[in-house]
């Protein structure tokens, strides 16, 4: 029953806020403001629902394609401005959420690769992580928003590995 | 359709064209993952939209304008950057509020960075994955070399900004 409710625990949460809004929009603003947030829903989901089947296809495909474990084996021990750019690859390549990210973290920290690596892997992975980008920013937020963070956030992984080599606090892998 | 959607539609098809091309099994598995994700992500969004449009009813329009609107700048970027990365949970939150707090008023510099934020910051990611499997210092010096990118995010879109009149404008 606990793994049950920590597998779910985002749609419980979401739910449970949900409810709580829903109540609270009814109480205080009226059922017509209740009416308006149900038709915005309903328009928001319909609008996205096309791109959403067609993001969450070709991230399917790219995984197929491109295997996250296949570029990995490209970021050695050696560091260097090639081993950020080739960890801003792989993170911008691994899809998933955290449970598929942090591991492969992991194996790279346990392969050599450096904190600079590190630092660059998992910003290119949260800032604009392929699979994310196809199946949550572009339907919702659309093209351009999209298009212009990403070209702006494109070289920040590899800036922050950069930066992160020269920040005195000492860090050893984990074993 | 809107042109997005045709877009990402003919990547999907020649992505799965490929895909077909290797083998017909390797295409049968990138439908069956597409399948998958779909199955999980659809009752997140079943609960988040409402979520979000409930809450939008709720949060006083004047809020989102007076503290993330288009003219609260400089402040209302470093506003957004912290409120980015105190949002709870992935992308099937932030993404649907970022639309909440468009619709009441905020603005695009101000969404670029609440989206920054919640990437590089994300307090939940911090103590849930990054802690345990990396320790305090690794976050000490991640967090240092990227504290200023959601602010600069947010001033490059400012500037940016003339160049892409269609965004966050909803259809």
């Amino acid at each position: 029953m606990p793994a049950l409710i920590r597998q779910n625990l985002a749609f419980i949460l979401l739910l449970a806020i949900g409810i709580a809004a829903a109540i609270a929009t009814y109480v205080l603003r009226g059922e017509g403001a209740f009416r308006h947030a149900l038709d915005s829903a309903l328009g928001t989901f319909l609008f996205i629902v096309p791109s959403l089947v067609a993001g969450l296809l070709l991230a399917g495909a790219l995984k197929q394609l491109v295997p996250a474990g296949a570029l990995a084996k490209w970021m050695g021990a050696e560091a260097g401005l090639r081993g950020l750019v080739i960890a801003t690859l792989v993170g911008m390549a691994t899809p998933g959420g955290p449970m598929a990210a942090f591991p492969l973290v992991l194996v790279l920290a346990r392969a050599g690769a450096d904190r600079g690596a590190l630092v660059a892997f998992i910003f290119a992975w949260s800032l604009n992580g392929f699979q994310r980008l196809l199946i949550y920013e572009v339907p919702l937020l659309g093209t351009d928003f999209t298009m212009m963070r990403v070209l702006l956030t494109l070289p920040m992984p590899i800036l922050a590995g950069w930066l992160s080599r020269l920040i005195p606090i000492r860090w050893t892998p984990p074993a | 359709m809107s042109a997005t959607q045709g877009l990402l539609w003919l990547m999907a098809l020649i992505a799965l064209g490929l895909c077909l091309k290797r083998s017909t099994a390797m295409a049968m598995r990138a439908g069956r993952d597409g399948g998958r994700s779909l199955l999980r992500v659809l009752p997140l969004f079943c609960v988040a939209l409402p979520m979000a449009a409930f809450l939008a009813e709720l949060v006083p329009g004047d809020i989102a304008v007076g503290w993330l609107g288009p003219e609260s700048g400089l402040q209302g970027i470093v506003i957004a950057s912290v409120a980015g990365g105190l949002i709870p949970g992935g992308p099937f939150v932030s993404f649907p509020l970022v639309l909440t707090f468009t619709k009441a008023g905020a603005g695009v510099p101000q969404m670029a960075a609440l989206v920054t934020g919640w990437a590089i910051y994300g307090f939940h990611r911090v103590i849930a994955w990054e802690v345990p499997v990396l320790g305090w210092r690794f976050v000490a010096i991640r967090m240092l070399a990227g504290l200023v990118l959601p602010i600069l995010t947010g001033l490059g879109v400012s500037w940016l900004l003339p160049w892409f009149p269609g965004a966050l404008i909803r259809p």
